[in-house]
């Protein structure tokens, strides 16, 4: 893999005390080169219990994030801060995007006109009858929406084909009338334009005006830090009772390892977690890993340092 | 300069369960650190008693040497050659901190066959009141699992 040129960093949202990333780009990003593939929790706003099949966001362990943050690949920011400042003050992205909004709805607007008025044009041409050209007037109204935007010129006698079928329609009642009658005012004010992406809301590299979070790891950091570096892969560990699953490559290529629980270097281990760890592991084809940064009296000074001085242990059964 | 009676009658236990029940032959207990310059008294006391011990089979194949010796077919002479083990006694009341865990290994001198370098496995023996005893073989460092 060719190493490419620096990449911007990644964007990772805290919100509610989870980390989210957002772009796709950078979630294969750091499957590829970082070794995090996380969980997606992503599901359909209109189907949140389809859960089989999560997409977009992923939310990473305080872990992940933290080793992200420390090689200085990605960020985090207060997504609820952020949300509030960035509603407060506008920035320039923000006139882009609205920019941006009202040049496709003028867009929109103006070939709505367009064809409204060479519909127009034909049915006079025709030199209709003053009751069908009422009704005509009518038609941009009761089609559906998508007929209106895909009627160019040449589908227009199709239209007028499709309001003779009114002709046996009952009269419509003087409510309808009326509201029909300024028909070609109203009409291009009907048009607003919704965006299919958002895209151009997203959010600027850091540094400038963002306020970078802090991440809240757990005790077990310093063990998932030295497997991080190691390149190893780590899910979480709900599944086989501990802390995370460690994965020797792609989780999809790969079993799992070993099941690893951290711990602090002089607290106390009950055997019989050693034992049911080492039990279950073996059962699963698994090690127990159990492991903690060391501490020594002199190198109390420096512990910036997180993978490195970490002493781990491997178990399994012994079949004895 | 000893280590307390019950981790010594622990030490005991361990010994005639790997001698009665698993045919564990040159059994030997450890209670000091087997350096040949220090005399008999001044010798430094182990973290804990340890044992040592040959089974009568081999006990453990690192999963790469597993792999290599499927493809030339050659189980059979690995299981007929036995290889030294250290053992720790523990009770399962017990608790131990991975300081203590990592001082045990520091401890450990590279037994006979193999030779060279420090010792990268033990066996933990946990003993509980019924006299029962598990073994459970503690890597130093990330040792991935056996394929069984």
């Amino acid at each position: 893999m060719t190493s490419s040129s620096p990449r911007p960093h990644v964007r990772i949202s805290k919100a509610a005390n989870r980390y989210l990333v957002f772009d796709i780009d950078d979630v294969m990003y750091l499957r590829r080169n970082h070794n995090i593939c996380s969980v997606f929790v992503g599901t359909m706003p209109q189907a949140p219990q389809q859960s089989a099949f999560m997409g977009l966001p992923i939310e990473l362990m305080a872990e992940e994030a933290q080793v992200l943050v420390e090689k200085n690949v990605a960020f985090v920011v207060d997504d609820c801060n952020y949300h509030l400042a960035r509603m407060a003050a506008a920035g320039p992205q923000d006139k882009q995007y609205l920019d941006a909004v009202k040049a496709v709805t003028s867009d929109a607007q103006r070939s709505m006109r367009e064809s409204t008025e060479a519909r127009k044009a034909m049915y006079a041409n025709k030199g209709t009858s003053k009751k069908k050209e009422k009704k005509n007037k009518k038609a941009p109204d009761t089609q559906s929406s998508e007929d209106v935007t895909d009627a160019p010129l040449a589908d227009a006698e199709e239209a007028a084909a499709a309001t003779s079928l009114f002709d046996t329609t009952p009269e419509p009642t003087s409510a309808t009338t009326t509201k029909n009658s300024p028909v070609t005012r109203e009409a291009p004010e009907a048009w607003s334009a919704t965006l299919t992406t958002s895209g151009a809301l997203l959010t600027p590299s850091p540094g400038q005006d963002e306020q970078l979070a802090s991440v809240d790891v757990p005790a077990s950091y310093p063990l998932y830090a030295h497997l991080q570096d190691k390149g190893y892969f780590m899910m979480p560990g709900l599944r086989f009772g501990c802390d995370y699953n460690v994965y020797p490559g792609d989780p999809l290529r790969f079993h799992s390892h070993f099941q690893a629980t951290g711990f602090q270097w002089n607290e106390d281990i009950k055997l019989l977690d050693l034992v049911t760890g080492g039990r279950l592991g073996t059962n699963v084809k698994k090690s127990f890993l159990i492991g903690g940064r060391v501490e020594s009296e002199e190198q109390h000074q420096d512990e910036t340092d997180t993978a490195r001085d970490v002493r781990a242990f491997s178990i399994e059964w012994a079949a004895m | 300069m000893a280590h307390p009676d019950y981790l010594t009658d622990l030490a005991s236990t361990v010994f005639e369960n790997l001698e009665s029940q698993h045919d564990w032959t040159l059994l030997e207990s450890h209670t000091h650190k087997q350096q040949s310059s220090l005399t008999e008294t001044n010798k430094t006391l182990l973290p804990r008693p340890l044992l040592t011990g040959l089974p009568p089979k081999r006990l453990y194949l690192h999963p790469d040497d597993q792999v290599e010796l499927v493809k030339t077919h050659a189980t059979y002479t690995v299981d007929e050659t036995p290889e030294m083990e250290w053992v720790v006694p523990m009770h399962l009341n017990e608790q131990f901190t991975l300081k203590q865990l990592a001082e045990v290994f520091d401890s450990l001198e590279p037994l006979e066959p193999l030779a060279k370098g420090r010792c990268k496995r033990l066996l933990m023996a946990i003993v509980h009141d019924d006299s029962t005893v598990v073994y459970y073989f503690v890597h130093d460092g990330i040792v991935k699992p056996r394929q069984n």
